[in-house]
């Protein structure tokens, strides 16, 4: 039960995230200008917020029944979390920054910290997963990330397609060929599913001393917790027809 | 300095920009809530506007306190393994159900009391800063768990090497969690108090628009900074009885007491030095508490001032001062924690767990690489924020994007 819950939450902050760091990862081509960044950002703004406390959950349940791997995971990888947090924190700040002031430089720059924070982000956890899922260190496993980070890339620009309209849709369509946007991004989906799990069959996931106490907890949680993020994605699920608050 | 005072300068400017965040989140939320509630009851477009304004500033501040505590939440296992892998079993449940049962419901939560701005029904509006705020306060309790289980270890046994958890309500019970607990959220609610309080007389003394919300902003910061004052001392004085020997010693630099606390410590744990750096509990100790006296001095006169309408309107030198005092509820925090956790020192765990034998096996390479990355950027992103916090307060509730109707608003078509 401790190995569902976490993958319960690892997977959902990859399928989740995965789409809006592929966003920020191709803001640069889906957004030409000021108007146009800020309309594509509206379109994850509601969203991000919500998806990424999956990694925080993640953390904490990781903490709490695997605090062994915990240690080994994070500090066996140290380049490459530190990487990893440092992207998300100039991407978070990027988002949070880049619509206080109404400056065209100072949006710009922030713009430019979302773009930079998302490629961190797909490249580290490229890298991380190579190494779990291949055993890949150093220069070489740059390969390996360049394909998980296009594949951030892809579910990212396709959720763009399910969310914005206009010519920022045939832009985000543009991966998304005949198939469609739906079909499209449940492939994506699938796929980072997939390497979820594999890269958790390959972890040694041996479970602490806490989980009796524990899984009963989280487990009643669950619900309430995928409840109050689908009145998110519920309140949220017309698509973008302007600028939102970021 | 070895790698492992590295590792504590890290985890000390990482938890410490966190907390002067994390305070001004904690004290602003619960007074956005109050005023929202005012505003969604009686309709009044002057506690409207002070929602949006306050929350505002809310939201600054809520951005900066996620980051520096995800950060934090990830150096436990980058840079203090020994500690996860020895204790985790144990305080581990307590950080794992503060991530789920209140980060996870307050970030989804605020993320939809933010945006849902003019979309959700005004009552279900409301009803979401209230869960954002309890959750909030829910996420300060669990962490004090956690970190009172870490200045007097309970509910355990020790298997294996490793702790495991026994007593689950002992550890929740903890006073050293309880006591500190109230402590720190009272202490939190002087912080919020105090910064309304400095904004809105800035606001008076300028004369700028809008003195009829900044009176009565200034009106509901002193009203709650001076009880939390007193409720924070209480809770203070109380953990000051039951604070750790060599803790106690270092206060009050006693070579009897520290001799004493020493050779206990030596008896049961062999030769080594288990004494705190008392000049640093000290400093810690005095400053938190003269600050106190300086915080009691202003809030206590200001609470009778503040009844008397022409003075609020009209008292430039106590507006000055107000303002002056904003600052001074972070340091006295800050002042605090440096107490508590200096004076837990050498001990990771008290009394279980040093805190090198903590230390995950890193080389000072990586300790260099990560401090110098994580300190570049947060010293960048507080200047930046603490500048854009005292922008937007300076420009007052004309320029809030928050809450403002959207531009246009054309049929929404459904994405998903």
């Amino acid at each position: 039960m401790e190995i569902f819950v976490l993958g319960f939450f690892a997977i959902g902050y990859l399928v989740l995230a995965g789409a809006d760091i592929g966003v920020g990862m191709a803001l640069p081509y889906l957004g030409r200008s000021a108007g146009e960044r800020r309309e594509v950002i509206a379109a994850i703004a509601p969203f991000f917020l919500g998806n990424e406390v999956w990694l925080v959950a993640t953390g904490g349940v990781l903490a709490g029944l695997f605090p062994r791997l915990e240690g080994e995971l994070l500090h066996g990888n140290h380049t490459v979390v530190v990487t990893l947090l440092v992207a998300w924190v100039v991407r978070d700040m990027g988002l949070w920054l880049r619509g206080r002031l109404p400056g065209a430089r100072w949006q710009a720059c922030w713009d430019g910290a979302i773009v930079a924070g998302s490629w961190g982000l797909a490249l580290s956890w490229g890298a991380l997963l190579s190494h779990v899922l291949l055993g890949i260190e150093g220069p070489v496993a740059l390969l390996p990330a360049l394909v998980i980070a296009a594949l951030f890339g892809t579910h990212g620009l396709t959720f763009a397609a399910l969310r914005l309209r206009g010519t920022l849709r045939a832009r985000a369509a543009v991966l998304a060929g005949g198939a469609g946007e739906v079909r499209t991004y449940a492939l994506t989906s699938v796929v980072l599913v997939v390497v979820g799990v594999l890269a958790g069959l390959r972890l040694p996931l041996e479970p602490g001393t806490s989980g009796p106490l524990l899984v009963p907890v989280v487990l009643t949680l669950i619900p309430f917790l995928v409840a109050a993020q689908a009145w998110v994605w519920w309140t949220f699920r017309h698509r973008v027809s302007g600028p939102s608050y970021l | 300095m070895d790698i492992v005072d590295l590792a504590r300068l890290q985890f000390a400017l990482t938890a410490g920009a966190h907390f002067l965040f994390v305070a001004l989140t904690l004290g602003l939320a619960t007074l956005v809530a109050v005023v929202q509630t005012r505003a969604t009851l009686s309709g009044d477009p002057v506690h409207l506007r002070m929602t949006r304004f306050w929350g505002q500033l809310y939201i600054i501040n809520y951005a900066m306190g996620i980051v520096t505590g995800l950060v934090m939440e990830f150096q436990l296992g980058l840079s203090w393994s020994g500690l996860t892998e020895y204790a985790g079993d144990v305080f581990g449940s307590a950080l794992a159900i503060e991530t789920l049962v209140a980060f996870f419901v307050e970030s989804t939560f605020l993320g939809l009391w933010i945006f849902g701005w003019n979309k959700l029904n005004r009552w279900a509006h409301l009803a979401l800063i209230w869960v954002v705020t309890l959750t909030a306060y829910a996420s300060a309790f669990w962490i004090m768990v956690a970190n009172g289980f870490l200045q007097n270890p309970v509910g355990h046994v020790l298997e294996g090497g490793r702790l495991r958890l026994t007593d689950f309500g002992a550890m929740v019970a903890n006073p050293a969690a309880q006591v500190a607990f109230w402590h720190v959220l009272f202490g939190a609610m002087i912080v919020g108090g105090f910064f309304m309080a400095g904004v809105s007389a800035y606001h008076l003394s300028r004369r700028t628009p809008e003195q009829d919300l900044f009176r009565k902003s200034l009106r509901i910061g002193i009203g709650v900074a001076l009880p939390a004052l007193l409720l924070t001392a209480t809770f203070g004085g109380i953990g000051f009885e039951s604070l750790q020997p060599a803790k106690a010693a270092a206060w009050v630099n006693d070579a009897e007491r520290l001799a004493a606390a020493q050779a206990e410590m030596v008896a049961r744990f062999g030769p080594g030095d288990y004494l705190p750096p008392v000049g640093a509990v000290q400093a810690g100790g005095i400053t938190m508490l003269t600050l106190f006296a300086v915080m009691l001095f202003v809030a206590a006169p200001s609470f009778l001032l503040m009844l008397v309408r022409p003075v609020v309107r009209g008292f430039r030198v106590w507006h000055w001062l107000l303002t002056l005092m904003i600052p001074v509820p972070f340091v006295t925090m800050l002042a605090g924690w440096v107490f508590r956790e200096m004076g837990r020192q050498p001990w990771a765990v008290y009394g279980l767990l040093t805190t090198s034998d903590a230390m995950s096996p890193v080389t000072e390479g990586q300790m260099v690489f990560s401090l110098t990355a994580f300190v570049t950027v947060f010293a960048v992103l507080i200047a930046v924020n603490y500048w854009l916090l005292a922008r937007q307060a300076r420009r007052g509730p004309g320029a809030v994007a928050l809450g403002d109707r959207p531009v246009d608003a054309p049929v929404p078509a459904p994405s998903f």
